[in-house]
């Protein structure tokens, strides 16, 4: 019984590493169109705006 | 004789079984939680334009901060600096600098393929990081539209 849990839960484990896969089905000869929304991270934005910021007044202090 | 194998959990050092669980945590949370890196927005390729940008930029930076501080020029919400009292010098260097900022801005949205609200984002960061570095007595203008001179 003790093995067959350890089992069950190596398996679910696995199932959410692997995550899932999605199969587009059509025909083949149609083009197909993908919408995708970007999504921003702000935080990585601001992060590059401190550093270029940081650059000019350096740059500009000299 | 007692072999490696007969040796129970419970049989083991406490450090030892304390050091096994600490990894096992670990693991756990590597798993479960996504590692908590900000995005890498950056310039991908530096052109001549860009790098004009930012030369111009640091040379003109001792003027713009003198007239920050001077009250004629503010930073604005949407990451761009505003005349505020209609000075000829200050019309001019605004006009410059905004120049200038919008050759980034727009260089950061095509080269890390914001999408079409990425110029809308990139402007709020750099406005939201210009807000933060203001000192106190320039003026800034607030989210919602208000100018404000900054106190600290």
């Amino acid at each position: 019984m003790k093995k067959s849990k350890k089992m069950i839960n190596v398996f679910i484990a696995l199932l959410l590493v692997t995550g899932c896969t999605v199969k587009a089905v059509g025909d083949p000869n149609r083009p197909i169109t993908i919408n995708a929304n970007v999504v921003v991270d702000i935080r990585g934005l601001k992060q590059t705006a401190t550093n270029i910021e940081d650059m000019v007044a350096q740059g500009g202090a000299k | 004789m007692k072999r490696d194998s007969d040796v129970k959990w419970m049989e083991v050092p406490a450090m030892k079984r304390m050091s096994g669980l600490m990894s096992l945590f670990f693991l756990a949370m590597l798993m479960a939680f996504p590692p908590c890196f900000a995005a890498q927005y950056d310039f991908k390729k530096m052109t001549p334009e860009i790098n004009q940008a930012l030369k111009n930029r640091q040379a003109r930076y001792g003027n713009l901060q003198r007239l920050k501080q001077a009250g004629l020029i503010g930073e604005n919400n949407q990451g761009y600096v505003t005349n505020l009292k209609s000075d000829p010098l200050a019309v001019s260097v605004a006009s410059a600098e905004n120049t200038d900022r919008g050759v980034i801005y727009r260089a950061l949205v095509q080269q890390n393929t914001l999408g079409p609200n990425g110029m809308r984002e990139v402007q709020r960061a750099f406005a939201e990081v210009q807000n933060e570095k203001a000192s106190a007595g320039e003026f800034i203008q607030t989210a919602s539209g208000d100018w404000i001179q900054k106190s600290s």
